[in-house]
């Protein structure tokens, strides 16, 4: 940690939080509080939590799949938002197309690998849909790449994890 | 010559009883004078007799059958006919090659000239620097060997050769070829290849080695004429042992910088350049992502400082230190059959077990693909190997997973461990919406700079900070902060409870009230009483999520009791 501290700017953390408590900041400012409503807090939680993702996709760029999905994901939702009603259902039913298209592509090599191999495996596949479905973007990749994308995934995850409890603490001060 | 090499090669792994059936089982080319023939059986012979452990006195006997076979083929070269000039070239090149990789750098290409223009003498002087560096005597003894036996003959070819030899002086990479070339030898015997097959494939795979370096984009304007004359003979050996090479030399590619993504030192047997055995130069197999092979090949040829010869004899004792390396290798593909077109027929074999791994690599024009080998005693079948390659990664993986996720260790088997990291992936997406909804109550609070924020150590602990808290609000409802899935986070209600009193730490104590309340009953009086309930807290989230992973809860009740004294590290 003190690493990245002499060196700010090179590391996945000092990127993190640079961007995060800009974020942060930007969501500060944006709206005079009137912290009492829980509705406010709520979307205020959505918009952090949104910043944090974000930010910390972004620190990441587009070198990892999981990183390139959020990316994605959340820029979609942006536009989502932005677009009308009409606009929105289309943009949802392609993703969702496109999504059963990648969901295919996985369950055919799944099939191939029970046929070969255990019911032990079986369980094992079920799990793997499972991680799928948690890590993003994990729908289109084979169980060898998904567990690459997963252990970034994870190591990013605890930088996040840290970073925003060390934040959280200095905020509550 | 490559009859030189051949027959070097063939003494590589045959039996002292094996020896004769040399001339027999040549590859079709003629054998020069009687007297080349001679020189070659005596250096097979010290090759053959070499064994790792007598060094010294191998490298003696090598010696004297190399200055023989150098000097035979300088008697014989007026009267010589070399069979192709194209052979030659090769040979020569890789020898160039090899030499390089065994002294790298010690010896400049000047030296290699040295023989060409003066005799044998300084052929044997040449052998002494090799000597001083064991770890790469094995493949320099060879390599001016063979330089010795081609410079001569070929006095007016080699010297436009030797500026694409600069390069690969400096290699440092050859030295781990020459080690790779021992692995190599001792994975063929756990193949279980014959020695013929060995031999014969040995030397496509020097050409291959050639082709590859000729490949390599570094190293491409002295080659042009080789690569034309490699091609060919490439095409009409058609040895399954390219594909070996090509594995070695791929195996280093990832440092290649078209496969900058893949740096995983897991990825090792895709990192292949593909098309004709690599772009990879020799260079880039210093970076290899091969790592552990790497150092495994070396530590062998430092220990037996023999030749390759005496590499293979003793692979067969390595058997199962080298399995392990093996698996780096891959499994190859049986045949000769697939080693047709760099990757095409593999690709096929292949099947769509590797489309990720070819698509994986767009940069490069050639074809990429894995290059696998079949393990002793282990079916052979293209599919089943590709299987096997792919539980390998597989199994790779999880162990790099095990690591990250605490409390794996203990773990044994996929379906427990992928359990465990969904429990832990979860947990962590838990944490993060969890610490974002506390900022969202905090942030109406802060008014510190952001500027000030960054400047102020921020990574480092904030244990120093102490927390004042409320009076734990039991009302709110479970705060789901565990592994064990429960609820979803019911956030508003309880933020709305608290937001006029105190700071979110209410709903946090309150879960973690009723969460201790659940497994650690004590903690109650502790948390209400101390200041640091903070860094109890803290430790305790980490704790609970230690429990998640099966870690007994006294573990945990002993991390939160320590709380007190333990201050928040983060």
């Amino acid at each position: 940690m003190n690493s990245s501290h002499l060196n700010p700017s090179s590391s996945l953390k000092s990127r993190f939080t640079t961007r995060f408590l800009r974020a942060l900041t930007r969501i500060n400012a944006r709206k005079p509080i009137s912290p009492s409503s829980p509705r406010e807090i709520f979307q205020r939680y959505r918009r952090i939590k949104v910043a944090a993702d974000k930010s910390m996709a972004s620190s990441v760029r587009s070198r990892r799949t999981w990183s390139r999905a959020t990316l994605w994901k959340l820029r979609s939702r942006s536009c989502l938002q932005l677009a009308s009603l009409g606009r929105r259902r289309s943009v949802k039913t392609s993703t969702i197309t496109s999504r059963q298209a990648i969901m295919k592509k996985t369950s055919h090599e799944i099939e191939n690998k029970t046929t070969t191999e255990e019911d032990h495996q079986d369980r094992f596949v079920g799990q793997a849909d499972k991680l799928r479905e948690l890590v993003p973007g994990g729908e289109a990749m084979d169980l060898c790449n998904l567990l690459d994308e997963t252990a970034h995934y994870i190591k990013c995850l605890t930088t996040q994890v840290q970073l925003m409890r060390k934040i959280v603490d200095f905020y509550s001060l | 010559m490559e009859k030189d090499m051949v027959f070097m090669h063939e003494g590589l792994d045959r039996t002292a009883a094996e020896q004769p059936t040399w001339s027999s089982s040549s590859l079709g080319m003629e054998m020069q004078t009687n007297e080349l023939n001679c020189a070659i059986e005596q250096v097979g012979s010290c090759f053959f007799n070499l064994n790792w452990d007598n060094s010294m006195d191998q490298s003696d006997r090598f010696k004297s059958a190399l200055s023989s076979m150098v000097s035979s083929p300088a008697a014989s070269n007026a009267g010589s006919a070399l069979p192709a000039s194209g052979d030659n070239v090769m040979i020569r090149e890789l020898i160039g090659r090899l030499g390089n990789i065994c002294n790298s750098g010690d010896i400049s290409p000047q030296s290699f000239i040295k023989p060409n223009n003066n005799t044998h003498s300084s052929n044997t002087s040449y052998y002494t620097t090799p000597l001083n560096s064991p770890p790469k005597l094995s493949l320099s003894m060879m390599d001016s060997q063979i330089r010795g036996s081609l410079n001569v003959p070929g006095l007016g070819n080699q010297l436009p050769n030797h500026p694409s030899l600069a390069p690969f002086s400096t290699d440092p990479g050859f030295a781990e070829r020459a080690a790779r070339f021992s692995c190599f030898s001792s994975s063929r015997n756990r193949l279980g290849l014959t020695e013929a097959e060995f031999s014969q494939r040995l030397v496509p795979t020097m050409d291959s080695v050639k082709l590859s370096s000729h490949q390599s984009i570094k190293v491409t304007g002295s080659q042009a004429n080789a690569p034309e004359s490699n091609n060919n003979s490439q095409q009409e050996r058609n040895f399954g042992f390219d594909k070996k090479i090509s594995m070695l030399t791929r195996s280093s590619s990832p440092e290649n910088a078209e496969f900058g993504d893949s740096k995983e030192e897991s990825s090792v047997s895709e990192q292949i350049p593909g098309g004709a055995l690599g772009n990879s130069s020799i260079k880039s197999q210093s970076h290899a992502n091969a790592r552990k092979r790497k150092s495994i090949p070396r530590g062998k040829a430092k220990e037996t400082p023999s030749t390759a010869a005496a590499e293979a004899k003793v692979a067969a004792q390595n058997d199962e230190s080298t399995a392990k390396r093996g698996k780096q290798d891959g499994a190859a593909a049986n045949a000769k059959e697939k080693t047709e077109q760099n990757g095409n027929s593999k690709a096929a074999n292949d099947g769509n077990q590797k489309p990720s791994n070819e698509n994986s690599k767009p940069s490069e024009p050639p074809k990429d693909y894995i290059h696998v080998r079949a393990r002793r005693g282990q079916a052979t079948d293209s599919h089943s190997l590709a299987e096997r390659v792919r539980r390998e990664k597989i199994s790779e993986r999880m162990k790099f997973l095990q690591d990250l996720v605490p409390g794996c260790n203990k773990v044994i088997g996929k379906a427990v461990m992928l359990d465990e990291i969904i429990n832990y992936v979860q947990s962590l997406q838990r944490q993060v919406e969890f610490l974002s909804m506390k900022l969202s109550s905090v942030n109406p609070r802060m008014d510190i700079n952001m500027e000030a924020l960054l400047s102020k150590d921020i990574f480092q602990s904030l244990g120093s900070l102490p927390h004042a808290l409320s009076s734990m609000d039991s009302s709110t409802p479970a705060f789901p902060f565990r592994y064990q899935p429960q609820q979803g986070l019911p956030l508003n209600s309880g933020i709305s409870n608290n937001i006029e009193t105190q700071f979110s730490m209410n709903p946090l104590n309150a879960a973690l009230h009723k969460t201790h309340g659940l497994q650690l009953p004590p903690i109650d009086g502790f948390t209400d009483a101390s200041p640091q309930v903070a860094s109890i807290w803290e430790d305790d989230l980490q704790s609970i999520v230690q429990m998640g992973f099966g870690q007994n809860q006294t573990q945990s009740y002993q991390g939160s009791k320590a709380v007190g004294q333990v201050k928040i590290e983060l």
